[in-house]
Parts: C-alpha cells; structure tokens; sequence
C-alpha cells in the first residue's frame, strides 16, 4: 500500500473516522498494552499520524488497527515495557480482581502474557490481536494483506504459541 | 480425502459460516480433525480470556479532544515548524533512532518493508520526513516477497548468548557517559533473508489502484528474482528507571544483495519510479552511488541533522536529533556495521565509539 504524502494540513476527514474508530483503535492497543491508558496513547500517536497522511477513507480502519497493533507491539518490545507492566499493575487490574490474592495472580498473569506476546512472531501477533479484537477474517486478510484462507493459519499458529509460550512461562515459575 | 488445514480447523471455531461445506462434512466425521478441532478451540479461549480488556470504556470526546489540542499547530502553516505536539513525538523518536542505529541493517528493513538492495561498505543517511517513512511502498505490491527469518529484536540473558547465537561479539563499553549506568539488556536479530520477485502483473494492478500506469518494465525483470540478506545484529542496551532506552551500542552484518536476472542498478531504479513512491524520495535514493556500496538508512528529517566524523580508520555517519536530546554514530567496517546511539551529547557518542573494544 503505497501512502502518499499530503499537500500540508491535517486531512478534513479525521474527525469523522476519529469517531468512528478510535473506540477499535483503543481496544486493539489495549489488548496488546494490558493498558487502557497506554492503549490511549498509541491511539492519539496513531490518529495523528493517519491526520496527516493520504490513506484511503474506505482503508482507514484498516489501516488504523494495523497501525495501533504495530505501534503497540513496539512499546512492548521497547524498553518502556517495564514502565508498562508496573503502571497496569497499579492502574487496571483491581477493576478485574477485587481480591488481593486475585489482584497478585492477575499481576503476575499480566507480566506473562506481555512477555509471550513480545515473542511471537509479528505478523502472528497483529493477525491475532485483529482477529481477537472482532475483525472478521475478510477484515484481518484485508488489512494485513493475507488471503482468507491463510488468516486461519496464522492466527491458529499465533494461539498454539502463545498457548505454549505462557506453559513454558508458567512451568519455570 | 485431504484432512482441512489447520487454518481451515480454527475458522470452524469462530466463524463457521466461512467454511465451505465439503470441509465441514468432513470434519463432522473425521476424529482426527475433531481432536484438531478441540484443541483449536481450548488455544483460541486461553487466548480470548488472556487477551480480554474487560471492555474498557473509551471516552471518545476527551480523545478528540487530546487529538485537536495536539494536531491544529500542525496545520497551521509554519515559521520553523516548531508544533506544539514535539514533546508528544520526542519519545518515540528517540526510541526510534535509537532502534535504526543500532539494527540498521535487519531493523530498518524489517520496520519499512523496504529491503535495501545494496551491498554495503558505507553508510549513508537519507533525511526522510517522518510520514515518507510510512510511505516508503511495501514491495509485496509489486511481486512476491518471502522473507525467512524474523527480523524482530529478541532479548537474550548476556553478551555471552547474543555472540552464541549470532556470532558478533557485543562491541565493549569503557566509560559510559554521565548519565548512563547499570547493566544493559541484550539483543539480538537473527539472519533475515528476503526473496522478491517482480510481477508485472501484481503491480499493474497496484498501478491501476492509484489511478496510474505502470511503467514499461525493462525487459526481463518479470519474474526475475532479488535476494536481499540482512542481520545478524546485536546490541546492548541502557534504560532508564522509566524504562526509556537511554543508551545503545550494537553491531549488524550490512546487508547484502544480489539478483538472479536483471543488474540491481536497473531493478532499484524502475522500482523508485513505480506509482506509490514519493518522488523526493525517489530522487534521494537515486543519488546513491552506483557501485552498490551504500547502506540508506532513512532517519526523520524533521528531527535529525547529519554529518561525518572519523571512527576506527573510516568515515562514519554522525547523527543528532535537532533538540539536541539525541545523538547516534554508525559506521562500517569489513562488512559490518556498527552504531552508538543514546540520550547523551555528540561528543560522548563519539567518545564512546573511539574507545569500543
């Protein structure tokens, strides 16, 4: 997919697909993040970016979850994943996990997946993540310019590592 | 009968519409695609509950909000184009030169879709506006792209491991500069190859997509491959308590290329003239010298100047962000590169590069 660099300006369709989108956007982030405020603020360095670019509007939402779930698997694999895991800890996991003893599972639960999501391979992580954020399989094939047939491939391979990665990460605990 | 693929098995869970019908009959009857079947089911749950956000509820006003307090500087025609967003970008900058320095060679290729296809001796930065760096094309538009290895950075325990599993030794560091201390994290990236191979047909119809021509190929480039080969890399790793990289030195094998039909020169220039790149890019990588012995290595215009200086006998590249919070140094030598970035001076960068081990 070529993208072509606008004239100048923020393009006049942003507001529209903000509106539209930011809500997927945002949960695509935060479900590679374990963050809704980091989540936040990969979707704001997303938008801005799409403001200024000339991506097809009948693209745009693919483009926009693609963007979000690459953005944020690089804050993952960056060295702000540390920041990360510590800011969740304090931030989200007692909305889920009332219990002290639960919050500390969760915690832990928390680092884990992170870790095992940095390591799958990238193009399974973001067909994964698309797929687990309610894209259709057309819509995953689409974005991530794969054919239907092998969306099915990827993802299946994405959920028996992550299966694995986290058994490995549990067993040497 | 053929068993389903796997693929095929996991669409059954969650989108069983999608299936064709002969494929499910079959695994209606078939125990062992059904035991695929569960165990594709008990993977796709463990990662739903993992993956699960619990539904966060996103204020879409305070987001827009943000977006237009940041994004009208932008819009507004500019003196010096100092937008009140910077403070927004500089961390991901800094994150991001700090990754084209130090993996210049697999990284960059990896990041962009865009494989350099030349061999390198020399490193020379192309200055990129920051949306040209999205924009650089994906070549699997314009032919099949089959890339081998993975290209991403993974973490390893010790220098020991990244110089096992790469064969690179992690370059030495003496005195860190102020500011700088504690152990690093290593990293490594494996060997990445990439096969491309030109189909006149897939770009015309990309062509078409933008409204425009396809150029006339020159003969013999359909179907004619390019094998581009990059990495092995290593870096070592400084960060901060906020877990910011701070500081990084690394080492790569330069990419090299080369072509089983047609000479790089002619494939590399009919591939910048293709519909989808701009063309201030397409004149900067046009400047490359002939002989194939320039790394581009794209850095943000907007955010970085360049120069030279000497580094272990040969000329090396010196980059700094323009607020002076970010400075890198990269260089190659016998095939491989090597590059010192950080949150830290020109200076110290320098420093640091002379007296590596």
């Amino acid at each position: 997919m070529g993208v072509r660099e606008r004239a100048g300006g923020i393009r006049p369709d942003l507001e529209e697909v903000f509106r539209a989108d930011y809500p997927r956007v945002v949960g695509v982030a935060a479900r590679v993040l374990g963050s809704r405020d980091q989540a936040e603020d990969v979707a704001q360095e997303v938008f801005l970016a799409f403001g200024r670019s000339a991506v097809p509007a009948g693209e745009a939402a693919g483009w926009l979850t693609v963007a979000a779930a690459h953005t944020a698997l690089n804050l993952l694999r960056s060295g702000r994943r540390r920041s990360a895991r510590e800011e969740v800890v304090g931030r989200d996991q007692p909305v889920e996990a009332p219990d002290v003893a639960d919050a500390v599972v969760a915690r832990a639960e928390h680092g884990r997946v992170r870790a095992a999501l940095a390591r799958l391979p990238r193009r399974q992580a973001v067909a994964l993540v698309l797929r687990h954020s309610g894209l259709s399989y057309d819509e995953v094939a689409a974005a991530l310019d794969l054919s239907p047939g092998s969306v099915g491939t990827t993802v299946r391979r994405a959920e028996s590592r992550l299966r694995k990665e986290l058994d490995r990460d549990a067993s040497s605990h | 009968m053929r068993h389903p693929t796997e693929g095929v098995l996991r669409r059954l869970v969650d989108e069983p519409a999608g299936v064709a019908d002969h494929d499910r009959a079959h695994v209606a009857g078939c125990a062992t695609c059904l035991a695929g079947l569960e165990s594709a089911r008990a993977d796709a749950r463990t990662a739903a509950v993992v993956l699960g956000t619990g539904a966060p509820a996103v204020d879409v006003e305070a987001g827009w909000a943000r977006l237009t307090a940041a994004a009208p500087a932008r819009a507004a025609s500019v003196p010096a184009r100092r937008r009140s967003w910077a403070p927004a970008l500089r961390r991901p900058a800094v994150a991001a030169l700090g990754a084209v320095v130090v993996l210049s060679g697999a990284g960059v290729a990896a990041a962009n879709d865009w494989l350099p296809v030349f061999r390198t001796e020399q490193v020379q930065p192309v200055l990129l506006a920051e949306d040209e760096l999205v924009a650089l094309p994906d070549l699997s538009a314009f032919g099949d792209v089959e890339v081998t290895g993975e290209g991403e950075p993974a973490e390893v325990p010790d220098a020991a491991t990244a110089e096992e599993r790469t064969g690179l030794a992690v370059p030495g560091v003496g005195d860190l500069p102020t500011g700088v201390d504690g152990d690093p994290e290593h990293l490594v990236v494996d060997r990445l190859e990439a096969v491309f191979t030109f189909s006149a047909e897939q770009a015309a119809a990309t062509a078409a997509a933008e409204g425009e021509e396809l150029p006339a190929p020159p003969p013999g480039l359909d179907g004619s491959r390019i094998r581009l080969q990059a990495g092995p890399a290593v870096a070592a790793v400084w960060t901060q308590d906020s877990g910011l990289p701070v500081f990084a030195v690394g080492r790569a094998v330069a990419p090299t290329a080369d072509s089983d039909g047609v000479p790089f020169e002619v494939v590399r220039d009919y591939l910048l003239s293709l519909p989808g790149m701009p063309d201030r890019v397409a004149d900067q990588l046009r400047d490359f010298s002939a002989d194939a012995r320039t790394l581009p290595l794209p850095v943000p215009a907007e955010m970085v100047t360049a120069s030279t200086a000497e580094v272990d006998g040969v000329e090396a590249t010196v980059l700094e962000s323009r607020d002076g919070a970010m400075a890198g140094v990269v260089w190659v030598r016998d095939g491989v590169i090597t590059g010192v970035a950080g949150a830290v001076s020109t200076d110290e960068v320098l420093a640091v590069a002379r007296s590596l081990r």
